[in-house]
């Protein structure tokens, strides 16, 4: 292989060192130290053009099975059979400007619709103030879309503060009160995640949660019914309604996540060898 | 009367046990774990008088576990000798980490101004971490009481994360995660942390990649670090109560799956 | 019309953010300052829609006569903190700070204890071992909890190297998996927003 070559390794590494240099030369604007990041975002932003609009990758792909999303339907129907509300939050951990708060938004939608349609209470607690509104106005488009504008009920989704176990109290005591069907749980949470688990548990809710933090994953996989694991939460929205640009995106996902594998072999053949015949190296994968 | 349940019982069971040890007496030796020595060596091998930014990056509920480490890490950075630019990225930690900063700095004869600064609370902690990477003065134009930032001699020598050896972030979230992104991966400048147990698992990754330096984790870490500068700060106190916690657990996951094991051979055996 | 002013200051904005993190420029580094401390201002004002919804909630669930009491304190303090703090400001030492210390940090700490009994209820009802997996599962974790106690080394020495395993080794490769797949969703979700393909976060619609 062309690696194994100490030239060719000493050829690529200077390739790569002289076009740092011309890049911070051609432009003082330009930091070259930042070019690695700036050529995998290019690649990024590429491929998510290219699902996104290239023709033949729109055709429908098909999406694995998740569990969790599987039962949002069973949830709700749930609830309206049970005259109880359905509960929706999202964490306190994020703010609107998340990625993940964007997905659990999308989610959102997709839930509203639903328990408009079966006209079943949606109780949306927050902690931002950006977020409610938000929330409020994704809700109220999806209740029109139902067909169900009236059932739209805006003191359902309300703040109700922005400190984290006041967030925490706040919504135990709702569902302690309201003791809701089905709860879900999705978006950015930290350590009121368990509190809120365990205290839908105690009223014998369904519960389905997902979250991008990788310890909060664990409280939930142990307290509650389903849970979508990292990524599941971002296809979540596109799975449920087909969403072609979120599939776009979950398909981005997948080539990268390609890219990224082969970088890592790469990488760890390179080094190894490096390390074995005891050769400096450009250490170029430390980047 | 609502009936007493299952877990009803679990919760009485844990607190008889710790307010039973809580009690007593009883004195735990804990050795020093390589994690806690790696951020003391590190403190410890700074030349007197280098400039330690400490972010108190924490809520007030975690106070039982944060306290503890915050005090035993600024006891140690002033023993050393070393300046503090103290800050706050989350508000209920802006009292909290000024009232242990004037604590520490009197046990230690420390003259505000001079030897330790607090700036307070700046909201959007991203927003605040960039901006202290262009320029301090810019981000906090006073200190937490008022005071103009060119009147302390120790800040007319800062002006951004270049001036500063390292930023240590006592957190009880992922706050540290910013720090490493923009501060860390933006400026360059240094991360440690004094962070509760439950996060340690999400920044293991960051100091194995060295993106972090290192990292005290939770009581434990408190109480490992309290050995290594010999004085006790509630690290130790506190472990004797999360050691209960710990064996209470591990006897009804224990006692749990025997109950569960019996139940599916009765299953079986009908 | 406002969707497309909105969606075009998002894409400007985004661009804009974008190549600045290339550049060490000066110009580039005062635009970042720049907007980071409008961020910061605009951030002060989203807190007064807070408030407002707060109140006003809390206003027309007391007419409506639901849990009376407990709003009318949630509105008391809601009033009485920004008093407080006017009055004699928010330093240490000032009733406000009085009131934080010894009143909503306490509570705050109350709440984030009930995490230790809920742990407690939820290994019992969870952690059973069902299968060979859950099993080697089960045992970790209680490799890890006795490591984390300060009694592990006296049941088993080499416990501390034992859980350092197991924490560096599988448990954080499983880690870092699924922190790959939220990053790159992440990655994805973001370049949508900032490209004009998501608008959820304009409030619905498409």
């Amino acid at each position: 292989m062309l690696i194994e070559v100490p030239e060719a390794r000493f050829v690529l590494s200077m390739l790569w060192h002289y076009v740092a240099v011309t890049a911070s030369q051609a432009s003082p604007w330009f930091d070259a130290d930042k070019l690695p990041t700036l050529i995998a975002a290019l690649i990024s932003i590429i491929i998510v053009l290219y699902t996104t609009y290239h023709r033949s990758s729109r055709e429908k792909f098909k999406m694995r099975e998740i569990a969790g999303l599987k039962a949002v339907e069973e949830a709700i129907g749930r609830a309206t059979e049970m005259a109880r509300p359905v509960l929706y939050t999202p964490g306190w951990g994020g703010d609107i400007q998340r990625p993940t708060t964007i997905a659990s938004m999308n989610f959102l939608s997709h839930v509203a619709g639903k328990t408009a349609a079966y006209d079943c209470t949606l109780v949306y607690p927050t902690h931002d103030p950006v977020l409610m509104a938000v929330a409020q106005e994704v809700a109220r488009e999806s209740y029109a879309r139902a067909g169900y504008p009236d059932r739209f009920r805006s003191e359902n989704i309300s703040y109700v503060t922005s400190s984290q176990f006041g967030y925490a109290a706040a919504v135990d005591g709702i569902i302690s009160r309201l003791k809701p069907a089905s709860i879900f749980l999705l978006g950015t949470f930290e350590a009121e995640s368990l509190i809120l688990a365990e205290t839908g548990n105690s009223v014998g809710a369904i519960q389905i949660a997902g979250t991008d933090s990788t310890i909060q994953l664990s409280f939930f996989i142990v307290a509650c019914d389903y849970t979508l694991i990292g990524e599941e939460l971002f296809a979540a929205s596109g799975y449920l309604s087909g969403d072609r640009s979120i599939l776009a995106s979950v398909r981005a996902q997948d080539i990268l996540k390609v890219l990224i594998g082969l970088l890592l072999v790469i990488a760890v053949i390179w080094s190894t060898i490096d390390a074995l015949s005891g050769h400096a190296g450009s250490g170029w994968w430390s980047f | 009367m609502k009936k007493i349940e299952t877990r009803h019982w679990t919760f009485l069971g844990l607190f008889v046990c710790i307010g039973l040890v809580m009690l007593s007496d009883v004195k735990l030796d804990i050795p020093v774990s390589a994690q806690t020595r790696k951020m003391y060596d590190f403190i410890d091998s700074l030349p007197a008088g280098s400039v330690l930014m400490v972010s108190f990056d924490h809520e007030a509920s975690s106070l039982p576990e944060i306290r503890p480490i915050g005090l035993v890490i600024l006891r140690h950075a002033f023993s050393k000798g070393h300046r503090l630019i103290g800050v706050a990225l989350l508000a209920e930690g802006t009292v909290i980490g000024y009232r242990l900063m004037l604590k520490t700095a009197a046990e230690y004869g420390r003259e505000y101004g001079k030897d330790y600064v607090y700036l307070g609370f700046k909201p959007q902690y991203i927003a605040a971490i960039l901006s202290m990477g262009e320029s301090i003065p810019r981000t906090f134009p006073r200190d937490y009481l008022g005071r103009p930032y060119e009147q302390f001699a120790l800040l007319r020598e800062v002006d951004n994360y270049d001036d500063i050896t390292a930023v240590i972030s006592i957190t009880d979230g992922s706050l540290t995660t910013h720090w490493m992104e923009y501060g860390g991966a933006r400026y360059g400048v240094r991360v440690l942390s004094g962070m509760t147990a439950a996060m340690v698992t999400t920044f293991d990754p960051y100091v194995a990649s060295g993106q972090m330096h290192s990292l005290v984790a939770g009581l434990r870490g408190a109480a490992e670090y309290e050995r290594l500068i010999n004085r006790k700060g509630g690290g130790e106190r506190g472990m004797l109560a999360q050691t209960t916690a710990h064996l209470y657990v591990i006897g009804l996951v224990l006692l749990g799956n025997v109950i569960y094991f019996r139940s599916r051979r009765k299953r079986k055996s009908t | 019309m406002n969707r497309k002013v909105a969606l075009g200051v998002c894409f400007i904005f985004g661009l804009v953010m974008f190549a600045q993190y290339f550049s060490q420029h000066p110009t580039a580094r005062s635009v970042n300052q720049a907007i980071l401390e409008y961020w910061q201002i605009i951030f002060a004002f989203t807190l007064l829609v807070g408030v407002v919804s707060v109140f006003k909630n809390n206003v027309v669930q007391i007419r409506r006569g639901q849990d009376r009491s407990y709003r009318l304190i949630t509105l008391a303090g809601l009033v009485a903190m920004p008093f407080l703090a006017f009055i004699w400001g928010i330093k240490a030492d000032t009733p406000f700070m009085w009131v934080f210390e010894n009143i909503q940090a306490p509570m705050q700490s109350t709440v984030f204890a009930l995490l230790a009994f809920f742990v407690a209820s939820a290994s019992f009802r969870g952690f059973r071992a069902r299968s060979i997996p859950a099993a080697i599962l089960l045992l970790s974790a209680l490799i890890i909890l006795l490591s984390r106690s300060a009694i592990g080394t006296f049941i088993f020495p080499q416990m501390t190297e034992v859980a350092d395993w197991i924490r560096n080794y599988p448990s954080m490769s499983a880690r870092r998996a699924i922190l790959i797949g939220i990053g790159l969703g992440s990655l994805t979700t973001s370049m949508r927003v900032i490209l004009g393909i998501e608008r959820t976060w304009l409030g619905g619609g498409k």
